[in-house]
């Protein structure tokens, strides 16, 4: 065994070094482990910001900013959760300013805020267009200034559970090669999404689920993995996000017939209506022939040039360099993509899972405060809130205990699997696989499902997964072999679209992002307010079990924009 | 409804052959070599997407990071043909339409891990050595926001760009030739912190970076500006990190007295009253060992005679200028943003008649 801390943190993004930075601050001993450098973490490439109800351009409370979240998540979020997130947003953003986040200003000087889809208010806190960017930026200030040890570069592989308590990590040393096992009294997942599921996804390469799939491979349900959220402003071919920030600082959507069509969709909204709603209101315009393309298109013109140069300049670069347009003379062509996990790793509102010692926070986990769609700028915000409670906690339980024991077989028996997998020579590389999961998710569990497509999709899971047992890894080698950990990967991949796939058939509804046209068109109160958890079982692989919705002062209404 | 038609990717979108040559490098052995391949690839494919196929397809074993794909992260940053780039920035089809084979190598001045993978510790190691971080000057926070301008958050509004990518570093030829230069992304991190509005430390760090291997051991060469894929033009920073100085009186290096005595030469006499430069930049013993040069350059007519001093004709221009500055207050660094800013609308203006 490597090493033993109070609280280890796999992932370093925005919830990782939030949760890390409280358990240092709580007294713990606390360390960061991550596949990749802190500051390269995909919170980086956030856009639009983070919301919280600060009242600094109209009228705002919680109780309001609660409401909008309730509602966006079309009544799947616990309301307990997300009042907590509501309550605690405001300090948590001015903790960041204190840090040194440097966000845009209000002509007093003040937090600037800007309207953001399914908000009563311009709630969505903002540093320009790259607020994600800044914020993991100040966060690994504040972990340099802690001197808080990382692990960088270490790829996070299988949880160590002993005597039915997680204690530690058992990791990949990319620079050096070698397992590598860390001990640790708590450990707090903070791996962000698995947009890497689909083709057309804004997510990085790292987003591979890595600590929901190894949550779920030592029996930690997963929760309402059938949610998976698609943005509706993405690049085409790759999926690159052009944030949400163009719409709230007034930019509109065309079809190829000059209509702003969201006045069919949402027509009070229009723009700002919440991001499931956009995403197939656009996809609908392209099925029915008046897209561009395969796009529809987002329209800055008539922002003018100055106002895209001072707040919107990321995405102008973006669109230059990866769509060949400036937006201050031509619209961005634009279609919904794979974004953002509302699913993740089922846990209680100090972030604790189902096993002791184990926690999760950020995209990676499932509170749940999104419920079946996530308004835009409240990822950040439970990054935030959620990793600071998180970070809290393992240490307080850390503190009041003392031991951590790694039996020698967990050790061993990872060795050997992985023995096993590098011993292999002869037989197809991971990346077609990878490929073809990545364009059928997208075409079989897409905006909108079919019965038939998602069963489908889940006989290919199989296939690939039986093709996946016997897959080879090229490079044998001990330095910076990322052949193997991109392997690891895909085997985590996997495990999540099938529980994904389980999940989405169950929900016989349309709700937020499960949108079902064809042969369950309404959401179903009566029978589907509650999240799925999916698990894995010896016996039926993935098993499927049902928990209720906390509802506490909003009752389920009609959702309309 | 009809049939939904989700487009994932166009199986007739145009292909191109392309080639790149790559400085495969092996830690364990030592071994270097140049190895070239060839992809078949979309036409939209940028270097990191031709290396993602080189891997998938032709050797598993290449190694170098990436992340966004999305010029954020700052993970793909190495050379291609000897310039850095980020991967996932640079468009092939230019590239392949010219027939050109580039060669992709590891980024400069950081030892190279594998193939196109540096260790990027050294470069962590400056960005910590500025202390980087807020010195607010206070533990507790007050209940809300502190109220700032916008306009004063602009100073750093470039700075607050740098990714941290490296390509400003690999390019450095200071530090090629000092390897304990603080070099130009720990110095434009070190200025995010002095320009910012919000610090009160910043005397503490004008010092700590007036120091040998700090901001006036740059060489001024610009590679760090031009190189920079997001437009942090860390030079400028180090320009910004000088105006500062010399504004706090901090000026005991030689590169501030170098550059204060051109203010005053040039509000003087209007013109760089070169034979006075090196006393009173290196001090009067410098200056004598260096006098057997300077009169070889007097003979050969390559610096004027310094009797009688020659005053030029329109030097109420260059003293007028020298007033400006002073009586507006921008000396330091917000006069050079102010530039920047003027400059940069200027090129926008322009941008939108053409």
């Amino acid at each position: 065994m490597e090493a033993t801390h109070d609280v280890l943190v796999v992932g370093a993004g925005c919830a990782g070094m939030r949760a890390a930075i409280e358990a240092f601050d709580q007294g713990a001993d606390v360390a960061l482990l991550s596949k990749i450098h802190p500051v390269r973490s995909h919170s980086g490439a956030a856009e639009g910001g983070i919301n919280a109800a600060l009242g600094n351009a109209s009228e705002d409370d919680p109780e309001q900013h609660a409401y909008d979240t309730v509602k966006g998540s079309d009544y799947l979020g616990d309301q307990d959760a997300i009042q907590v997130l509501c309550d605690e947003a405001p300090d948590d953003v001015y903790q960041l300013e204190h840090w040194g986040a440097v966000f845009s200003r209000t002509e007093d000087g003040r937090i600037a805020q800007r309207p953001f889809g399914a908000a009563g208010a311009p709630r969505t806190a903002y540093a320009a267009d790259i607020t994600g960017h800044v914020l993991v930026h100040v966060l690994y200030e504040q972990v340099m200034k802690r001197d808080i040890f990382t692990y960088e570069e270490y790829f996070a592989w299988k949880l160590v559970i002993d005597d039915d308590r997680c204690q530690g990590v058992i990791a990949w040393d990319l620079l050096n090669g070698g397992l590598k096992t860390i001990g640790a009294k708590t450990v707090i997942l903070t791996t962000g999404g698995a947009g890497r599921l689909y083709t057309g996804t804004t997510n990085a390469y790292a987003c591979t689920g890595d600590g929901m799939a190894m949550a779920l491979r030592v029996g930690v349900p997963l929760e309402d993995m059938e949610m998976m959220q698609f943005h509706p402003t993405t690049l085409a071919p790759s999926g690159v996000l052009i944030t949400e920030g163009c719409r709230g600082e007034g930019a509109y959507l065309l079809n190829s017939e000059d209509d702003r069509f969201l006045k069919r969709y949402a027509p009070n909204a229009m723009e700002l209506a919440s991001r499931d709603v956009i995403s197939r209101a656009e996809q609908t315009e392209i099925d029915e022939g008046r897209g561009v393309n395969g796009n529809v298109l987002l329209d800055l013109r008539h922002l003018g040039a100055e106002k895209i140069h001072e707040r919107l300049h990321g995405t102008r670069e973006l669109s230059m360099v990866f769509a060949g347009i400036d937006p201050i003379h031509d619209p961005i062509p634009v279609r919904p993509g794979a974004h953002y996990h509302m699913g993740g790793v089922a846990t209680d509102l100090d972030g604790l899972t189902s096993i002791t010692g184990l926690y999760a926070a950020g995209e990676c986990a499932c509170v749940s405060v999104h419920g079946a769609n996530r308004l835009g700028g409240n990822a950040l915000m439970e990054t935030i809130t959620f990793g600071k409670r998180s970070g809290a906690a393992a240490a307080e339980w850390a503190l009041t205990h003392t031991t951590v024991a790694v039996p020698p077989s967990i050790e061993a028996g990872a060795e050997r699997e992985l023995g096993a997998l590098l011993g292999r020579s002869d037989g197809e590389r991971p990346w077609a696989i990878r490929d073809e999961l990545a364009s059928t998710m997208h075409e079989n569990f897409g905006v909108f499902r079919r019965e038939e497509q998602m069963q489908e999709q889940g006989r290919i899971i199989e296939r690939l997964q039986e093709r996946y047992e016997r897959v080879v890894v090229e490079d044998k080698g001990d330095v910076f072999n990322n052949d193997l950990t991109q392997a690891l990967e895909l085997g985590f991949l996997l495990e999540l679209a099938e529980c994904m796939v389980v999940a989405g058939l169950a929900r016989r509804e349309s709700r937020g992002a499960h949108a079902r046209p064809y042969d369950y068109p309404e959401r179903d109160d009566a029978n589907f307010l509650r999240h799925t958890l999916t698990s894995l079982s010896p016996s039926e692989r993935v098993r499927l079990d049902w928990k209720p919705v906390t509802v506490t002062k909003w009752q389920p209404e009609e959702r309309t924009y | 409804m009809t049939e939904t038609s989700v487009q994932v990717e166009d199986p007739n979108a145009p292909t191109m052959a392309v080639a790149l040559k790559i400085w495969r490098y092996d830690a364990q052995t030592g071994e270097k070599e140049l190895r070239e391949y060839e992809v078949d690839a979309p036409e939209w494919a940028c270097l990191l997407d031709v290396l993602d196929l080189i891997k998938d397809k032709v050797d598993g074993s290449l190694a170098y990071r990436k992340s966004c794909r999305m010029m954020i992260c700052g993970s793909c940053g190495m050379r291609m043909d000897g310039r850095a780039v980020l991967a996932c920035k640079e468009r092939m089809k230019p590239i392949v339409d010219a027939g050109h084979v580039p060669v992709i190598s590891a980024m400069g001045n950081l030892p190279i891990v594998k193939d196109l993978v540096v260790d990027m510790d050294p470069f962590w190691g400056k960005v910590r050595a500025v202390k980087p971080w807020l010195d607010p000057g206070y533990d507790e926070a007050e209940e809300k926001e502190r109220i700032v301008s916008q306009q004063d958050m602009n100073v750093i509004h470039k700075e607050a760009l740098c990714i941290m990518c490296g390509c400003c570093v690999s390019e450095c030829n200071s530090m090629e030739s000092d390897p304990d230069f603080l070099g130009p992304a720990a110095l434009a991190k070190g200025f995010r912190f002095v320009g910012d509005p919000r610090e009160r430390g910043q005397i503490e760090r004008l010092n700590t970076l007036n120091q040998e291997h700090g901001i006036w051991d740059c060489t001024r060469c610009y590679f760090c500006n031009e190189r920079c894929p997001k437009g942090v033009d860390p030079r400028d920073a180090i320009a910004k990190l000088g105006a500062e100085s010399i504004k706090e009186g901090i000026d005991h290096d030689m590169g501030a007295k170098h550059a204060k005595w051109f203010v005053t030469s040039a509000k003087t006499t209007g013109w760089l009253r070169e034979t006075e430069l090196v006393p009173k930049t290196q001090g009067v013993v410098s200056a004598i060992k260096e006098a057997k040069f300077a009169l070889k350059l007097l003979r050969h007519g390559k610096v004027p005679p310094p009797v009688p001093p020659h005053v030029a004709e329109d030097v109420h221009e260059a003293r007028g200028l020298y007033e400006l500055v002073r009586e507006q207050g921008r000396d330091g660094a917000l006069g050079i943003v102010q530039g920047e800013r003027a400059l940069a609308r200027l090129d926008q203006e322009k941008g939108l008649e053409e």
